[in-house]
């Protein structure tokens, strides 16, 4: 095993990647620093849960439904693929945005860390986007209604309004365009977009290093209280 | 004082993280070859008795076809489809009932009563009317159903 790694190792040098990426030092830190990594591990599940509903899903208004409720109750593990899909989308909207308020309260947005906090609002707006484009798939009447109150929402703004829920719609109304590009966007647009910035984040998480708990400085004239 | 090696921090760690990562690795690949193979694993569905009809439309020594509409779920989809059996009777006790599906390369076999015989149209292959091949390329006998009766009805089933 070791003679393999050093054979690979003399090739490609791996072990440099390796000791960069995984024994970096870092400060003294907490748990919720591990809050990026959870994001990352939702992330990675919800890319294999959903490359697998992909096998089975049509994204036509004739097998949407069908196909899922076939993908739940007949297919074997089928409720534990979707299940960790579903669930996984919300607890990734959550872990996310605990995320993103530690990187707030500890104040670890500031320099030299702004670019990884600008990937870190992108890659918010992704995942509110993989949020709404993935609820419509299941095509049953929440996921439509959600859909047709969404678009309309995107529609408010004044002059432009209609011309963008037409462009989100692909038409006027919620139909088989709507559903395919929802689609073409939750699995092609989306996962090219967060796979981009994550490996931006992540180089410059490396890179730069993780921010220490902010201390409290207390001056001599201060009180304590 | 033990001559044995003691276990570093940092290779506990690294020996637990390997271990976790491992079940939650199998987790994800358990579930989904399962997932995967699912499909495929299903024999035929249709192993439920099929109602032909009635057994007095059967005439003796004659075999005598059926159509029968049966419903073939594929996925989430349901297709009709139309099953063309040959029933024949001897005695009017014994029946067997054979596909008209040619077993060479699956054309449909018609019964031609002036000759006694069953003719496929693709390459010219003869059956006897108890499905056996007279001539031309077809391997086998024309598939035959498992047969029941009850109350004068024709029930088929594959086997």
């Amino acid at each position: 095993m070791t003679e393999l790694g050093n054979w690979l190792d003399e090739r490609v040098g791996w072990r440099q990647i390796w000791d960069t990426i995984f024994l970096r030092k870092v400060p003294k830190i907490n748990w919720f620093y591990a809050l990026g990594s959870a994001s990352l591990f939702l992330a990675i599940n919800q890319g294999i849960t959903g490359i697998l509903l992909t096998i089975y899903y049509v994204p036509t208004p004739d097998h949407a439904y069908d196909s899922v409720q076939f993908i739940t109750t007949q297919l074997p593990a089928g409720w534990l693929i979707r299940g960790l899909h579903h669930w996984g989308a919300s607890a990734m909207v959550i872990v996310v945005i605990l995320h993103m308020v530690r990187v707030i309260l500890y104040g670890a947005y500031k320099y030299p860390r702004e670019l990884t906090w600008f990937t870190g609002v992108f890659l918010l707006l992704v995942v509110v986007g993989f949020g709404f484009t993935g609820y419509l798939l299941p095509w049953d009447q929440k996921a439509f209604w959600a859909t047709t109150v969404g678009t309309l929402i995107a529609g408010t703004p004044p002059v432009i309004g209609d011309w963008i829920l037409r462009v989100i719609r692909g038409g006027q109304d919620i139909s088989a365009i709507t559903l395919a590009r929802f689609f073409g966007v939750h699995v092609w647009v989306l996962p090219s977009a967060l796979s981009i910035l994550i490996a931006v984040h992540m180089y410059l998480v490396v890179k730069i290093g993780i921010s220490a708990v902010p201390k409290r400085v207390r001056k001599n004239n201060e009180r304590e209280g | 004082m033990s001559e044995e090696k003691e276990v570093s921090r940092r290779d506990f760690l690294g020996v637990s993280i390997l271990v976790m990562g491992g079940l939650i690795g199998l987790g994800f690949l358990v579930p989904a070859i399962a997932y995967i193979i699912g499909p495929a694993l299903g024999r035929k569905e249709s192993q439920e008795w099929i109602r032909l009809g009635s057994t007095s439309k059967v005439e003796v020594g004659t075999p005598t076809l059926f159509k029968v509409k049966i419903e073939q779920q594929t996925g989430w989809i349901v297709n009709e489809e139309e099953l063309s059996v040959y029933v024949l009777t001897e005695d009017g006790r014994e029946y067997i009932a054979m596909s008209n599906v040619c077993t060479h390369l699956g054309c449909r076999v018609r019964w031609i009563s002036d000759e006694n015989k069953f003719f496929c149209p693709c390459h010219n292959a003869i059956f006897d009317e108890r499905g056996f091949v007279v001539s031309g390329p077809p391997p086998n006998p024309l598939y035959r159903y498992e047969v029941m009766v009850e109350e004068d009805q024709l029930f088929i089933k594959e086997i």
